[in-house]
């Protein structure tokens, strides 16, 4: 099911903690550091991307689904390995902002942020590639925060084909 | 008015025919200029083709509704009471707005919201406000919704302005193809969608999506799923094609961290891609089932749909393996399939250089007689593309 807004809640929560999350979640992708990308999730975590479309309709399809790690490390595999020099490549900018964090009883934190990712191609910028948001889960581990699970909701059909997570 | 359409075609028609002389090298203009597009619309996607615009699956109950697209034509597909399929002009038929936006749904009935005209999902006008008032000849049989020709073949659903052929004959031989590939016992589940809009000409898009030359899928490679050997059918004359093989399993030779994403758990092991003119693609693959549906966006983007499916009788752990393989390998970003959306844009962009796209590997033989990386596959077609579009003359 498409998940609610996580409702504000009067606790403390670590609200730096989380922003600094998205930060180095947004300058990994930007700067296609995959290496990056994998140090932010949670050892046992999960990431997938789905259409708003299909979740309103209960339908379980999505553009990505890892359900694993190992998906993860597979998707940067294919990434560096298998299809560069076949797919064009494009540069991206993704503009998060955090809209809500609740934090549930076994210490995990529930939170979604607004996204807008442009994208330039051969130098060009060519606009908007997707908007959405995050649905996720944080952990707050010795390390600094990891997210366990995290799921991209596209509010429609994205202006080019996906080559890298968002 | 004055039609002016042939007048504005035949230059272009016959500049494009001058240098059209064999379906196996095709003037690259008919990928890039709009007068082609314009005049396509006309021939083929208003004209004598059938068109796969929906699957059964997609309308599961009595009253359910799709709204999709034949060329730039609003369709309202409908699921009436009586089981039937039928397909409409997505158009109120009084001042021509769009009667249903919602995707999917469940409706007895569908009400413009300009002037409240009521219209039934078998298309009859039902009445509107102040009917006593309209024009002296009003007959509300004349302000039915415009009606397609529909017809079901293995649980697809065709549309056609002006078929004058069955779906059953237009398909021919492939039509077996067809039914093997979508498992045609009337129990096939949808699991969702993803879309694509590619920077390329519908016949772009589609000439490169069921040809697969497996040179290009370095993740065929690394998977060890090298092809070439399948068993090719081209249906003539209007070209239908459709390849079967049986798929390798993967053998774990550690390239992949989580080889389950590939692994086949059904006992259907062979694989096969079924191409329809003028733009419909079915595929079997591993235990994914998927479908293709196709709406041109102008003469060089095109948005694909591509629609999975499972069965009633999978297990949910069936179903769930079904939903991730899916959505990671042959999608739009499939790990196997992205590749070949590069390819479709790459071509686009050299679309108006005024050169030639042509055919080579194995186009002297005839195709019944073609392998899967031959290139005669896709000649049969432009043979039959070339005719109708008025280039062989």
């Amino acid at each position: 099911m498409h998940p609610d807004v996580v409702r504000p809640n009067h606790e403390t929560i670590d609200a730096a903690q989380l922003d600094e999350l998205l930060g180095a979640y947004a300058a990994a992708l930007d700067g296609q550091d995959w290496q990056a990308w994998l140090g932010l999730f949670a050892e046992e975590c999960s990431y997938a991307v789905y259409s708003i479309e299909n979740a309103q309709a209960g339908l379980p399809l999505g553009y990505m689904i890892d359900d694993r790690r190992e998906r993860l490390l597979d998707r940067v595999n294919f990434i560096t390995n298998v299809w560069a020099g076949t797919i064009e490549p494009y540069r991206t900018r993704h503009i998060i902002q955090r809209i809500s964090a609740g934090r549930s009883a076994d210490g995990l934190y529930n939170m979604r942020a607004n996204m807008i990712v442009s994208y330039a191609e051969r130098d060009q910028v060519r606009g908007i590639l997707v908007s959405g948001y995050y649905q996720d889960v944080v952990q707050i581990t010795e390390g600094g925060p990891r997210f366990v699970k995290k799921a991209v909701y596209l509010d429609g059909t994205p202006a080019r084909y996906l080559a890298y997570p968002l | 008015m004055v039609d002016t359409s042939n007048v504005e075609y035949e230059p272009v028609r016959a500049a494009i025919a001058a240098r059209f002389k064999s379906p196996l090298d095709l003037p690259k203009d008919i990928f890039s200029d709009s007068a082609v597009y314009k005049e396509e619309l006309k021939r083929i996607f208003y004209g004598k083709y059938w068109h796969m615009l929906a699957h059964r699956a997609e309308l599961p109950e009595p009253n359910s509704f799709k709204t999709t697209w034949l060329g730039e034509m609003p369709v309202l597909i409908t699921r009436g009471e009586d089981d039937r399929i039928r397909a409409f002009v997505n158009a109120c038929s009084h001042r021509g707005t769009l009667l249903e936006q919602r995707p999917t749904g469940c409706a007895q009935q569908f009400q413009c919201p300009y002037h409240r005209w009521l219209f039934n999902n078998e298309g009859d006008f039902c009445g509107a406000p102040g009917v006593r008032n309209f024009r002296s000849d009003f007959r509300k049989e004349d302000y039915a919704l415009p009606e397609l020709k529909v017809e079901e073949f293995a649980g697809l659903i065709f549309c056609s302005l002006a078929a004058d052929v069955s779906i059953e004959t237009w398909l021919g031989a492939c039509g077996e193809h067809v039914r093997d590939c979508m498992i045609d016992d009337g129990r096939l589940t949808l699991l969702g969608y993803q879309k694509a809009i590619f920077h390329a000409n519908w016949k772009t898009y589609f000439d490169n999506d069921f040809y697969h030359a497996p040179l290009l899928h370095l993740g065929f490679r690394v998977l060890g799923w090298q092809g070439g050997k399948g068993v090719v059918h081209v249906t003539e004359p209007v070209g239908h094609f459709s390849v079967g093989y049986d798929s390798e399993p993967y053998k774990d030779n550690g390239f992949l961290a989580d080889p389950s994403v590939v692994e086949t758990r059904g006992t259907d092991l062979r694989a096969r891609v079924v191409a329809l003119r003028p733009t419909y693609v079915l595929t079997k693959h591993v235990d994914t089932i998927g479908v293709r549906f196709v709406r041109p966006l102008g003469v060089d983007r095109t948005e694909v749909t591509y629609a999975f499916f499972g069965h009633e009788s999978d297990t949910p752990e069936y179903r769930e393996h079904r939903v991730r393989q899916a959505s990671n390998l042959l999608g739009p970003s499939g790990l196997i399939t992205i590749e070949d959306a590069a390819v479709f844009n790459r071509q686009q962009m050299t679309a108006a250089d005024g050169g030639l796209s042509r055919f080579v590997n194995g186009v002297d033989q005839p195709p019944s007689e073609s392998t899967q990386n031959d290139e005669n596959g896709n000649t049969v077609g432009w043979a039959y593309y070339r005719e109708v579009m008025g280039f062989a003359s």
